[in-house]
């Protein structure tokens, strides 16, 4: 085979199996490559900051801590929006994504991000901004931005792994989880010990619901259906298996769960508080990765 | 207003890849773009094995899971059921891609367009005239469209879709085995019409609900 022949297969087949071929289409049960793949790296990472930055908003609620609001506030619409404006294929149309709230989950997402940017503007500007009234609506409006990205994925029928019952609750707890450790080592930085300490009870319990929710979604999805169950084997398999061991399985679970031992009662200290955060961070986003990546529709025939 | 459907006799149907080259051809689709595929498997253990051939296009599905998920209205399905893309409204988010439970969307991005039929020789005289007779517009999602252009413009000249080739998908006039048929679902005496009901003809993947136009019969 000349070069030009060869550049032609590569072409139409690439070696890395990304090339369509029209035979072997959806024969067998075939990964989602369009959200994770590419520029769907940033579709991934969009999802991330944004719900860990209302995440963080969220937990500074329960503390009417502005420079958490400020923050968790940046963190959701700045880095959260700046990525996912670079996913868009035509990201001047973006606004065109407000037009089908009634069906599009996507659309109603962005409505959502909308009503927080502003209200939580608002919050951050009025000095009363800390009443029982807004407060709850922010709240709410956290939530539903922390279950954004799953809440998506999770009506596409087409992909079992993604239709879980359990995806949702891992989300919210994921966003919490993580947005709570940030929050965490935002009062290490300012200082504030008492309530450091006072967080870890907190740290304690979304770590074990965090753990949990990890568990059923991987006991779940293997036991959904044949499909669902090839997306568990693919998180073992190849170069998956890397990060869902060292990703998921020190990262996200062994680390904090022996820093979550070691600061047990409140015996915190701001190095392990780092590391812990540090740890979270590169764990969820591995967990996050992994159910992005090994998602595989049902075969057609 | 018709709703437009079609019929596929996997029985009929020889794997000649008629259908992807002419659709390939009526579109200007470049290297690794089919709105046709032909998908060949196989069902059972030797000896009992049976060969599996199913023409695949868009389903043009009347409760379309695309339709759905587009957040800005760009798919769309028109009063004849055909399920289109208004290119101008398209943001690129690829959410219409993912929910489709037939993946036969394809994203048109820098990768695709610049892609050559005969890498490091430039693009020949027909890539060329494609791209300005048939201009895709880059960063948007693309799929079968069941000719609509020749369907609009026969019908516009008194013809039939489905009966005269042109008003016809390109797909159904190349089948050397008339394994396609094309024709109106809501006219009860339709030969499409006819074959679903005679030959039960199945959608595939019912159970997403999305109600398919597109029947296999064999």
């Amino acid at each position: 085979m000349n070069d030009n022949h060869q550049n032609l297969v590569e072409t139409m087949f690439p070696s890395d199996g990304s090339g369509i071929k029209p035979y072997e289409w959806m024969i067998s049960p075939t990964r989602q490559r369009q959200w994770i793949d590419d520029k769907g790296v940033f579709l991934w990472l969009a999802f991330f900051f944004s719900e860990i930055g209302a995440g963080m908003y969220f937990m500074s609620l329960f503390y009417s801590f502005r420079p958490g609001i400020v923050i968790g506030w940046l963190i959701t619409l700045v880095l959260g929006g700046i990525i996912h404006m670079l996913y868009l294929g035509n990201p001047k149309r973006a606004w065109r994504m407000l037009m089908r709230p009634n069906t599009s989950e996507l659309s109603r997402g962005i409505w959502i991000i909308g009503v927080f940017a502003v209200l939580g503007f608002l919050q951050i500007i009025i000095p009363g901004g800390f009443n029982m009234v807004f407060n709850f609506i922010m709240g709410i409006l956290c939530l539903l931005i922390i279950s954004h990205g799953f809440a998506t994925m999770n009506v596409i029928r087409a992909l079992p792994a993604w239709s879980s019952t359990i995806v949702l609750p891992l989300s919210l707890i994921s966003g919490i989880w993580v947005g709570q450790q940030l929050l965490q080592f935002v009062f290490v930085l300012s200082g504030n010990s008492a309530m450091v300490s006072g967080m870890e009870v907190w740290s304690a319990t979304f770590f074990l619901i965090y753990f949990l929710c990890i568990g059923l979604y991987a006991w779940g999805t293997w036991h959904m259906s044949d499909v669902a169950k090839m997306s568990i084997r693919k998180m073992l398999e190849g170069d998956l298996k890397r990060i869902t061991l060292i990703g998921v399985g020190v990262l996200a679970v062994l680390v904090p769960l022996i820093f979550t031992l070691i600061m047990w009662g409140g015996n915190t200290n701001g190095f392990l508080v780092f590391l812990r955060l540090a740890s979270v961070l590169a764990g969820d986003l591995a967990i996050r990765y992994l159910i992005m990546k090994t998602a595989v529709y049902n075969p057609l025939l | 207003m018709p709703r437009w459907g079609m019929v596929i006799d996997v029985k009929r149907c020889i794997a000649c890849w008629g259908c992807t080259i002419a659709c390939k051809e009526e579109h200007f689709l470049p290297p690794g773009v089919f709105f046709n595929r032909v998908l060949i498997g196989e069902t059972g253990k030797f000896p009992t094995s049976s060969k599996l051939i199913y023409p695949i296009l868009c389903n043009h599905c009347e409760d379309a899971a695309c339709v759905e998920a587009c957040p800005t209205g760009a798919t769309y399905v028109r009063e004849d059921g055909i399920v289109a893309i208004d290119e101008s409204k398209c943001v690129g988010c690829r959410a219409c891609m993912i929910a489709c439970p037939y993946q036969q969307r394809t994203y048109y991005d820098e990768k695709a367009k610049n892609q050559e039929y005969f890498p490091g020789q430039g693009k020949t005289e027909m890539e060329v005239i494609g791209e300005k007779l048939y201009p895709f517009t880059l960063g948007t999602v693309i799929k079968c469209n069941f000719c609509s252009e020749r369907i609009d413009d026969g019908m516009k000249k008194g013809l039939t879709p489905g009966k005269d080739e042109d008003a016809t998908p390109a797909c159904v006039n190349i089948c050397p085995v008339g394994a396609r048929v094309f024709g109106d679902l809501d006219d009860p005496n339709s030969e499409i019409n006819r074959l679903i009901m005679e030959k039960k003809g199945k959608q595939l993947r019912k159970e997403f609900g999305t109600e398919p136009a597109v029947y296999y019969i064999d």
